[in-house]
């Protein structure tokens, strides 16, 4: 027998026996579609959580005030150590060789007020580089002025949500916006962007470093930024930053320097254990499927004896007998894994056109390992029962005699 | 017919094809042991971590400075008008609290002799061993402050005490806490960790001291305990009032345990719903093979079918019979993945003791249950098929 005459012969079986097939087919393919909706939407949640926080290049370096022993967990976050990390720090860090910026980054909560409206704002105290490193521009006016870091200067720029709070959207550039006793004016107004699941930018008010510690009646910053010449000097700025900062602050360590791709690599790593889980959990179904087939075989095996009985009296070895169930069972598992890919595929893109911000990828791994272990389970359960038709001696299976199953 | 039989014929029908059941069980029976499985470690998670917040107590209102939709941050920002020590101690004075523990947290190096530990240092108020429930294993909780100034008293966390001391006698002791000395009044139970967070490697030193250590006027956070004579409504109102008529304004956010609990669970039981949902997944295919499986039957048994027409059986008793056998094959594999998944969830206790397992008898009758209704749905399609068969053409099946 040829290989195109097994599968024509395999697809009048599976096309006689049609109600039969269609369970068959519709249980693989929900195991299928199951497996490939779900990590699916694990590796579409990975993809939106890294593109959420992935806000700064590989280049910036994050320094946070205070220090813990324990590496791997969270870093102290919290801000606060025994001894502030001040503008004077920031200042001698900009001068070490590698370093090419900083921004520092002073951030507090106040009550802002303009044409009579109030309104809880969080106020960010920081310089004109800060906005190179999160990438953010203006839409209308100017970003901060270069001013020396001690330098206060009352001017701000707003978030286009403040805009369209405070002002509802009129003409804002040049105006005043008062906080407690001190005023500041508007010199620009950023663009709607940067909706981080960290701080979203569209809900801040921004004035020089200087500004916001008078304003909040502080010495330390929260955190200071620091942007590499080049991205492969993570390391040797590192050591010098922990090393300056160690001499100016009595010989005490009392820093914590991060990447950015440190905290995300944390993420990434559970975002996509938790992927292979759910697509393992969605797997079981598909050896749920491999018993129907098994089952499905038994049946056909017992139906089909005297069939059986005819093809090994004309001639065909117990080889040819096991392959003829075999490929059927393979044949059917691709035609239900190929329906599961068509409706996984089509569920996800379904979602992706309701919910567009959410990325949805499948990834290539579940693509095939679903493919994969559908065929191999159908291989596996069909074994026994093709085993046992092959088995069969001819002259019982003639007569149609089986033992019942 | 009887109901005894009903079930004899539909146990004769399900023994006498005994491979075929088998499987048919193995597939509803694998469905359900997912099911149970996720159920019992998704059910366990929300008890862990519904116990780890009701540790500290479930009387707790948390107050923390500013108001604004981000929530959650304030109290590490800075802020122009500050929840200040002030304000927590004149709460000490309302009706039905108990305690107050007004908070800060920070981090440093500790010292001790030649050793150095970069851990956490939470300021705290004195009151805190007793509204947080903290036990002390040797010596004293920290003092209350006397007229505005506390001594420079320290109280260990368990870790930090094996790490720094190696477990020698702490008490008396001067360490370092970020460049000031402290004396090492107390040292704490151990408490495990709470969230990623570990309670043992804490210093606890008195808040005022703390808020000089850390150069800041603002708490990040007060913890008061009410009575339990009062519910937490009532006196998250009482501490509202109190703090605009000092604020003048409500700039600062208040959440009570209960309001953290219930929300906590709500979205920990959608989880666990969740969890369970991709469990069914295996179960619905379970389903499909009941369906094929038991189609095939009545195709096979149309002779025995025609029979039973022929001699007085209504279709509805034969519609009876199949949705029986459906039942019983769901009711077999519930079994069997019940004893699956306890098997399993035995096998991952034994070698994962620290997971939180819950598996609650009212999960498995709902497994019960739930396959009850698996076998019904899947049975109705064929049990029909059997019951329109006309009676004399599944006679003439042979």
């Amino acid at each position: 027998m040829q290989g195109l005459d097994l599968l024509r012969f395999n697809l009048r079986l599976i096309s006689r026996q049609w109600f039969r097939t269609l369970m068959v087919l519709l249980a693989t393919a929900v195991g299928v579609a199951a497996v490939l909706l779900l990590t699916g939407l694990g590796e579409g949640a990975r993809r939106f959580v890294l593109s959420e926080f992935a806000l700064l290049g590989n280049d910036v370096l994050i320094v946070l005030p205070g220090r813990k022993e324990t590496s791997g967990g969270l870093p102290p976050l919290t801000g606060e150590g025994a001894r502030d990390l001040t503008l004077e720090d920031a200042e001698a860090i900009n001068r070490l060789s590698g370093v090419k910026d900083v921004a520092p980054l002073v951030v507090g909560l106040t009550t802002v007020t303009a044409h009579g409206l109030n309104r809880e704002q969080m106020v960010v105290g920081t310089t004109e580089s800060f906005f190179n490193v999160r990438g953010l521009n203006v839409q209308q006016g100017q970003l901060l002025p270069k001013l020396d870091l001690q330098r206060p200067e009352p001017v701000c720029v707003i978030g286009t949500r403040v805009w369209k709070e405070i002002f509802a959207g009129r003409p804002v550039l040049g105006q005043w916006l008062r906080t407690g006793e001190r005023r500041y004016r508007i010199i620009g107004v950023l663009e709607e962007k940067g909706v981080g699941l960290g701080t979203d930018m569209r809900d801040v008010v921004i004035v020089p470093v200087a500004s916001a510690m008078q304003l909040f009646n502080t010495s330390g910053l929260f955190r200071l930024f620091i942007k590499l010449q080049h991205p492969s000097q993570v390391e040797q700025v590192t050591t010098r930053v922990e090393q300056l900062i160690q001499q100016r602050h009595g010989g005490e360590l009392d820093i914590t320097v991060i990447t950015q791709d440190a905290v995300l690599g944390v993420f990434n790593n559970i975002l996509q254990i938790l992927t292979l889980a759910v697509g393992a959990i969605a797997a079981i179904s598909l050896i749920v499927a491999g018993i129907l087939i098994m089952n499905i075989m038994l049946i056909s095996v017992s139906q089909r004896t005297s069939e059986i009985g005819l093809l090994k009296a004309l001639g065909a070895s117990a080889a040819l007998i096991r392959l003829i169930f075999l490929s059927e069972a393979l044949l059917l598992s691709l035609l239900g894994a190929l329906l599961g890919i068509a409706i996984g595929f089509s569920l996800l893109w379904l979602g992706h056109s309701i919910w567009p911000e959410f990325p949805v990828a499948v990834p290539l791994w579940a693509l095939f390992g679903a493919l994969f272990l559908a065929l191999f389970v159908a291989g596996l359960f069909a074994w026994l029962p093709a085993s046992k038709a092959a088995s069969l001696p001819p002259v019982l299976a003639l007569r149609g005699e089986t033992s019942d199953v | 017919m009887y109901s005894s039989d009903y079930l004899k014929l539909t146990l004769r029908a399900v023994a006498t094809s005994k491979m075929r059941s088998l499987l048919t069980i193995l597939g509803i029976g694998i469905g359900i042991a997912a099911v149970v499985m996720l159920t019992s470690l998704g059910e366990g998670l929300r008890f862990y971590v519904l116990d780890n917040f009701s540790q500290f107590g479930s009387r707790i209102v948390a107050i923390n400075p500013g108001k604004t939709q981000t929530g959650g941050m304030g109290g590490l920002m800075s802020s122009t008008r500050p929840l200040t020590l002030e304000d927590s101690n004149s709460m000490k004075s309302l009706p039905h609290v108990e305690y107050v523990v007004p908070l800060v947290q920070g981090a440093g190096a500790i010292e001790y002799k030649q050793r150095v530990r970069n851990t956490d240092i939470l300021a705290v108020g004195s009151d805190m061993n007793l509204a947080w429930r903290f036990p002390l294993i040797m010596g004293r909780a920290l003092p209350s402050e006397e007229a505005g100034y506390s001594q420079p008293f320290a109280v260990l966390g368990y870790k930090v005490w094996r790490e720094l001391f190696s477990g020698a006698n702490p008490l008396g002791e001067f360490i370092r806490v970020g460049s000031e000395r402290y004396r090492v009044v107390g040292v704490l139970a151990e408490k495990g960790q709470m969230l990623g967070f570990d309670l043992d490697d804490i210093v606890y030193i008195p808040i005022d001291r703390g808020l000089a250590l850390f150069n800041r006027v603002g708490l990040m956070e007060v913890d008061v305990v009410y009575h339990p004579t009062v519910n937490a409504e009532e006196i998250a109102s009482i501490l509202r009032r109190h703090l605009i008529l000092r604020h003048g304004a409500e700039d600062f956010n208040l959440i009570t345990q209960d309001q953290m609990l219930v929300s906590l669970d709500r979205i920990l039981g959608i989880l666990s719903i969740a969890i369970a949902g991709l469990g069914g997944i295996s179960l619905l295919v379970g389903a499909i093979g009941i369906v094929t499986i038991m189609l095939t039957t009545v195709r096979e048994r149309r002779a025995e079918i025609g029979l039973f027409r022929a001699l007085g059986a209504t279709s509805r008793q034969i519609l009876l019979l199949f949705i029986g056998e459906a039942i019983l094959l769901a009711i077999l594999g519930a079994i069997a993945g019940i004893f699956l998944a306890g098997v399993l969830l035995m096998l991952l206790f034994y070698f994962v003791p620290e997971l939180p397992i819950s598996l609650h008898p009212i999960y498995l009758l709902l497994a019960l249950g739930l396959s009850v209704v698996v076998g019904l749905a899947a049975g109705v399609l064929p049990a029909r098929h059997a019951a329109q068969m006309s009676p004399v053409y599944a006679l003439q099946a042979e």
